[in-house]
């Protein structure tokens, strides 16, 4: 049943009328005009004016009496908006702020005009119109009205600031608009803050003064709402008509250049074919081009190439692996926290991307996987819990894949989901882009959340459970039946976990852990700091109420706003957040941010895809096509005089550092051998992007969980996009000049590009056969093991017969490996000839920066290789340069 | 002064500037109490003369009856079979086997009936390596982020500010970002064979002169950039750690602060040859080299089976030989006065011996436990707090020390304010520790 708050305004706007004594069309005038010392009878509204103008003074700040200690002895909800309480502290007995008896002594006016000692000091003069709001509010009852009033819209005038000089100045006014239709001036009661203070700084007054060139918002807080105001001053004079013609290809394009007419704003040219190639093939796929790539690329003829190439690339299965590792960050794909949560260690993580890997390579509807994920449960419709079971342990024994499963169980499984408020801060994060945090504890201050909003909100996720030792309470016969059948009647935890995966292999059905809706909400830990109500419904944010009947499952209701057209976070929360992984930030930025005071750069671009994506009924691969096909996104990085400071108008490509799976790819793939590559490209074997988890415990030689650490791979961890990191580190640039690692991958080794010349040239200094490092690795754990194992046996035994044994198959495995790894010893240095030095310096070129050299970068390349002692030598050390260079390290 | 812009919209400065103006100011509405009171406070607390640091984590929970918080006559089920000894401070006593650390009590500060509530690895530890109980919306910054973090810029060009042994830990950057984590060594230093730092030592054969010759070649190719590297942060931070990782790769001084076989034997001698103490020489070295922050982790102390003879045999030996070399080594070389060191485990353990093993073990126990704290200006040769009998809680409700005021003690030892404020990536204002209380009577 969904009821509407609507009835509950209409209601208390009756009490409201006879509050304020009219209901008129014309706003109220200025409430600093309307109580000037000539006195007014009129009563202040709690809700309308006393906390709002609580709020603007700053008594509900952090620092002072918003703080959750309160300040001298005095406490009012932080930012606000919880009426009940700040009504209750300040009438109460003995911390209370009104003396009914003599409002004048009252300390909420004592205090604030310094007449007592306030540590606040002086807020506001004694009988200014603060003062007076403030005495005649208590003289007349100090009243408050409950529930609250719903405050429909704040109108600003103006609603958008064009300036044209510095120290320009403009006046804001805000009317604000009640649901029972009264309307009043409320500029002295709002509050007023600049987004950039560069580009322009507000008064308390909401006076605007311009200041630097650029565009921003000033945002205007009043009651429940937030509204920001967009203030533009041109950057150069070449605005409207003086604009220059620019060609504007797609709608993207055409959107982007409104707003760069506005600022006088000319974008970059194209980039050309090979910077093109290269960016592109990072974003959308996560690789470097490889050498043929480029060069049948760069030889193409055809003027739609690059189309061609989108649309090539959107099919690739480097395409879907990469977009599955950014879909396992927004939905917190992290094994540590799944630690358990399936009888076989770790397989939760694989079976997570796994489930998302078969979608995207599929191009399923986004809203179809978004279903997937957030109303699963582990069991389909009738299945009873031992065919459950029965299906999971064939899967998991034949090596099946799990991604054929209707839900991804495992969301719902992690450890830090367990209670309902992590849940509804996870949910929100993940698939509306907002961070509702904040609302957790008090009203959030940059939007419009409040505490009830966000604890009616979590009730959504209160009938689902993850029973990881066991099965649904519904289902305990069958489980027991299960485990009385393995006979392991009565064990638990450690036991199994040891048992199961051995029963398994058997060919036994072992149990299985399981995500089920429950009949009754999730039992909730108690929460001494804090004191919400408890809501017997859940409430959409910012829609409807929902009565949540005992056994139905209310996050299909969720589900289903969700993919509704008219919500305004889903797809707007997706498409900002494709477009933030084409581009060095999102329309809105963060982009997991989309709150009412960090607006979008480009509303109506924002709009427009999310639209498009909507109308292409969620079709991910049409936001990827459009962005990629703009010639915004084309755009080259070398900035023109207009745009050189341009940051966030996309007026040309701005530098960004390759992100950790790409990065350590980028290594990978710069220094393969061409036989290895198509590994690589098709099967992704060893590439980072196909690595499910967050895998922080993996320490094996040569493995690229360090490089991922170092590159800032996402931990998965708080809800955050900033869980991945972008920014340079000291740690990157060890890694990148002296790591083993690094060096390994770049020199002679089997499958290496260096090898492969040495076998061409210099064979004598080649790595032995073509193992791959795979069978190093294997060797290298057998020869620990053995010396493991020679230990024990010297403690246990005296037999020399026994333990020479195995002393001669250390030995043995140890010439294994020495003959796998690359023979130092080489004395024959071999140089090449002038012709083949350039070839190669080319080559070095096309796999590392994706480009050609220029005649120059030859000429000083071909003088370090002819003064190396030996060819192979000489490569390596450019090979180390170029990976070295910024070029390199970044997608431009 | 850097301006932290809080969420309300007021600049930090404006209202520190407030707070030490004095009251009747009219100015921003973030006049704060807590800025005054810590002002205030700081007259009372001794000047911190702590440049650098170290903070030892000892995973798994060490036992506090068995170590540092002894209760000798508690029944037998509590008490454990080992015997209290004196110490070189009179009435400080701790077990008999730790006679190293004993004889070098004078240094320490030993804080018994440290209190929580986290009774799991993961969460404890990120309490106590932080300072702030763990929230599941965000990461805290460690002890060693934080200091390389009010270290920036860090000019010390071929030394990085943060060193960890061998791995990071918990001692993560959290919100503060990744080039505030620590350069972590990979592994501890082995006896008699040469320590190499994963990253900082050269490659096998390669030379000096090589690497500079490779460095320039990197330096004339690198030039795609020129036009825009000045103005562009993400290139011109690119380039800037490019530059430090050269210096860190190819100074004498940073290859000469990992090489412990620099140190005279004599001096070498008392750390020993376990992972653990040679780490302790390690710290030792880094710091005096001038790194800022050292954090090192020593595991095995989660002893829910044979807690006695795993203790006695393994645990306590070694903690005994390298913490006290550490700290007899710091004041040899002129650098415990200007080093504070903190060493803690998670949590205790159950004062209430169980039988899961034939002599008995002790499960997680975060209510009671025991931390130590050392050099940077901080008085040695005191105990502060008090447990109960039995070790159970601490002896005076609402007297307990908890993981904020001791960690909040280290940063002032430290020179930085705990109540400082960073902002998250969401805007957040977050106080590096936001609960904790600085503990005057260490400083005493």
């Amino acid at each position: 049943m969904v009821r509407t708050p609507a009835f509950q305004a209409a209601f208390f706007s009756l009490v409201m009328i006879t509050d304020m004594g009219f209901a008129d069309r014309d706003p109220l005038e200025r409430i600093d005009q309307r109580f000037t010392p000539s006195a007014t009878s009129e009563k202040p509204s709690f809700q309308r004016h006393v906390v709002p103008l609580l709020g603007r003074l700053g008594c509900n700040g952090r620092a002072c009496h918003g703080s959750f200690q309160g300040r001298g002895g005095f406490r009012l909800s932080l930012f606000g908006y919880d009426f009940a309480e700040d009504h209750a502290a300040l009438i109460a007995q003995d911390h209370g702020r009104i003396n009914r008896e003599n409002t004048a002594d009252s300390l909420i006016l004592t205090k604030p005009t310094n007449a007592d000692r306030h540590e606040g000091g002086l807020r506001f003069p004694k009988n200014g119109w603060e003062y007076r709001v403030l005495y005649q509010w208590i003289s007349q009852g100090a009243h408050r009205v409950a529930p609250p009033q719903k405050l429909i819209q704040l109108k600003i005038a103006p609603a958008e600031i064009s300036f044209r000089s510095a120290d320009e100045t403009t006046n804001l006014q805000v009317t604000a608009h009640w649901e029972d239709g009264t309307q009043e001036d409320v500029t002295p009661l709002c509050r007023f803050k600049s987004n950039d203070e560069q580009i322009c700084q507000v008064d308390r007054e909401g006076c605007v003064t311009a200041g630097s060139s650029g565009d921003t918002h000033v945002v205007v807080s009043y009651d429940k709402l937030v509204v920001p105001v967009p203030v533009l001053r041109p950057v150069t004079d070449l605005v409207e008509s003086r604009y220059p013609q620019i060609e504007t290809p797609t709608r993207i394009d055409q959107l982007v250049a409104a707003k760069l007419r506005k600022l006088g704003i000319v974008p970059s040219a194209q980039a050309g074919d090979a910077e093109f190639l290269r960016r592109l093939r990072l974003d959308m796929t996560g690789s470097l081009p490889s050498v043929p790539e480029i060069e049948a690329f760069l030889a193409n003829p055809d003027p739609h190439k690059r189309s061609h190439k989108i649309e090539t690339l959107l099919k690739s299965p480097e395409h879907a692996a990469w977009w599955t590792t950014k879909l396992c960050d927004f939905t917190g794909n992290n094994d540590q926290q799944l630690n358990n949560s399936s009888p076989i260690g770790n397989r939760a993580s694989r079976d997570w991307y796994e489930w998302i890997l078969k979608r995207v390579t599929d191009n399923v509807p986004y809203d179809q996987l978004v279903e997937g994920i957030a109303t699963a449960t582990s069991r389909s419709p009738g299945q009873s819990y031992t065919e459950y079971c029965e299906q999971m342990s064939k899967i998991y024994r034949e090596g099946k894949s799990y991604s054929e499963t209707t839900g991804l169980a495992y969301y719902w499984a992690r450890q830090d989901f367990r209670e309902l408020e992590a849940r509804a801060i996870g949910f929100a994060y993940c698939f509306m882009g907002i961070r509702i945090q904040c609302a957790q504890c008090h009203k959030h201050p940059f939007d419009k959340w409040t505490k009830d909003d966000f604890h009616q909100f979590k009730n959504f996720f209160a009938r689902v459970n993850y029973a990881r030792n066991g099965s649904s309470p519904q289902s305990k016969d069958e489980y027991r039946q299960l485990l009385a059948t393995l006979g392991m009647e009565g064990k638990k935890g450690a036991q199994l976990r040891k048992a199961l995966p051995k029963m398994l292999q058997e060919g036994k059905t072992i149990p299985f852990p399981e995500a089920f809706v429950t009949k009754r909400p999730i039992r909730q830990k108690k929460n001494n700091d804090d004191n919400y109500p408890v809501f017997e419904h859940a409430k959409l944010l910012g829609g409807d109420i929902v009565e949540i009947e005992n056994g139905s499952d209310p996050r299909i209701t969720v589900m289903n706003w969700l993919r509704a057209p008219e919500n305004p976070f889903f797809a707007r929360a997706f498409v900002n957040r494709v477009w933030a992984s084409y581009f060095h930030r999102g329309i809105v930025e963060p982009a997991d941010d989309l709150s009412l005071a960090n607006p979008p750069v480009n509303e109506s671009l924002l709009d427009y895809l999310a639209k498009g994506f909507i109308d292409s009924n969620f079709d991910m691969q049409w936001i990827h096509r459009t962005i990629t096909n703009s010639a915004t996104y084309q755009r080259s990085w070398i900035p023109n005089k207009t745009n050189q400071s341009d940051r966030k108008n996309f007026s040309h490509t701005i530098p960004r550092r390759l992100p950790a799976e790409v990065a350590y790819d980028a290594v990978l793939l710069a220094t393969a051998a061409d036989a290895e590559m198509e590994s690589l490209h098709q099967d992704l074997t060893g590439r980072a992007i196909t690595i499910p988890g967050t895998g922080q415990r993996d320490r094996q030689p040569g493995s690229p969980t360090y490089a991922l650490r170092v590159f800032g791979r996402s931990t998965r961890d708080t809800n955050c996009d900033c869980d991945r990191s972008s920014d340079p580190s000291l740690l990157q640039t060890v890694f990148l000049q002296n790591d083993r690692d690094l060096l390994n991958l770049i020199d002679v080794r089997s499958g290496s590009w260096l090898n492969e010349i040495a076998l061409e040239i210099n064979p004598e200094r080649a790595a032995q056969g073509k193992q791959s490092p795979k069978k190093i690795n294997r060797l290298r754990k057998q020869i620990g093991k053995t010396r493991k194992e020679l230990k024990t046996l010297k403690q246990q035994t005296e037999s020399a017969e026994e333990i020479g044994r195995v002393e001669k198959r250390l030995q043995n495995l140890q010439h294994q490996l020495t003959a796998l790894s690359p023979s130092q010893s080489s004395k024959q240095k071999i140089n090449l000839a002038t012709e083949q030095l350039r070839k190669l310096i080319r080559t070095a070129y096309l796999r590392t920066v994706s480009r050609p050299p220029a005649e120059t970068e030859i000429v000083r390349a071909e003088r370090h290789l002819l003064e190396s002692a030996d060819t192979l030598d000489g490569i390596r050390d450019l090979m180390w340069a170029l990976i070295n260079t910024k070029e390199f390290i970044v997608n431009h | 002064m850097a301006i932290h812009q809080s969420c309300d919209g007021i600049a930090r400065r404006d209202f520190l500037r407030c707070g030490a103006l004095g009251f009747g100011a009219l100015g921003g509405p973030g006049l704060s109490l807590a800025s005054y009171l810590r002002l205030n406070a700081a007259g009372q607390v001794h000047e911190a003369t702590a440049k650098q640091g170290i903070f030892i984590h000892l995973q798994g929970g060490p036992s506090h009856l068995d170590t540092f918080d002894m209760k000798p006559d508690a029944p037998t089920e509590y008490r454990g079979t080992f015997n209290p000894i004196e110490t070189a401070v009179p009435g400080m006593q701790i077990t008999e086997h730790l006679p190293k650390i004993a004889q070098c009590a004078d240094k320490l500060v030993l804080l018994r009936g440290v209190t929580h509530t986290l009774g799991a690895h993961r969460l404890g530890s990120e309490y106590v390596n932080t300072g702030t109980r763990p929230l599941p919306s965000l990461e805290y910054p460690g002890f060693g982020s934080v200091v390389a973090k009010e270290t920036a810029p860090w000019n010390a060009g071929d030394l990085p500010a943060f060193v960890s042994i061998p791995q990071n830990g918990h001692q993560k950057p959290g919100f503060l970002g990744i080039q505030y984590a620590a350069l972590s060594t990979g592994g501890a230093p082995k006896a008699g064979t040469p320590f190499r730092v994963r990253g900082v030592n050269l490659a096998g054969g390669l030379t000096i002169q090589e690497v500079e010759k490779r460095q320039n070649l990197r330096n004339d190719l690198d030039i795609a950039f020129q036009s825009i590297q000045q103005e562009d942060p993400l290139l011109a931070g690119l380039d800037r750690f490019s530059q430090q990782a050269h210096a860190i790769i190819t100074s004498r001084r940073s290859r000469d602060a990992f090489d412990i076989s620099q140190e005279s034997p004599h001096f070498t001698k008392p750390f020993g040859e376990s992972a653990f103490g040679l780490s302790c020489l390690l710290a030792t070295r880094l710091v005096a080299s001038g790194v800022r922050f050292v954090s090192m982790q020593m595991g095995g102390w989660d002893t829910h089976q044979n807690n006695f003879s795993r203790l006695k045999d393994d645990k306590l030996p070694t903690l005994d030989e390298g913490l006290a070399a550490l700290l007899i080594g710091l004041e040899q070389k002129g650098l415990l006065e200007s080093t504070a060191v903190y060493v803690t485990g998670e949590f205790g353990r159950t004062p209430k011996i169980n039988s899961k093993s034939s002599e008995g073990g002790r499960d997680h126990y975060p209510r009671c436990m025991f931390m130590l704290l050392a050099g940077g200006g901080m008085r040695g040769g005191q105990v502060i707090g008090q447990s109960d009998d039995k070790a159970t809680l601490p002896a005076h409700e609402d007297q307990g020390l908890s993981p904020d005021d001791v960690a909040a003690t280290f940063y002032h030892a430290l020179g930085i304010d705990h109540a400082k404020e960073y902002h998250t990536t969401t805007g957040r204002p977050v106080m590096i520790v936001r609960e904790g209380k600085v503990i005057p009577a260490v400083f005493a």
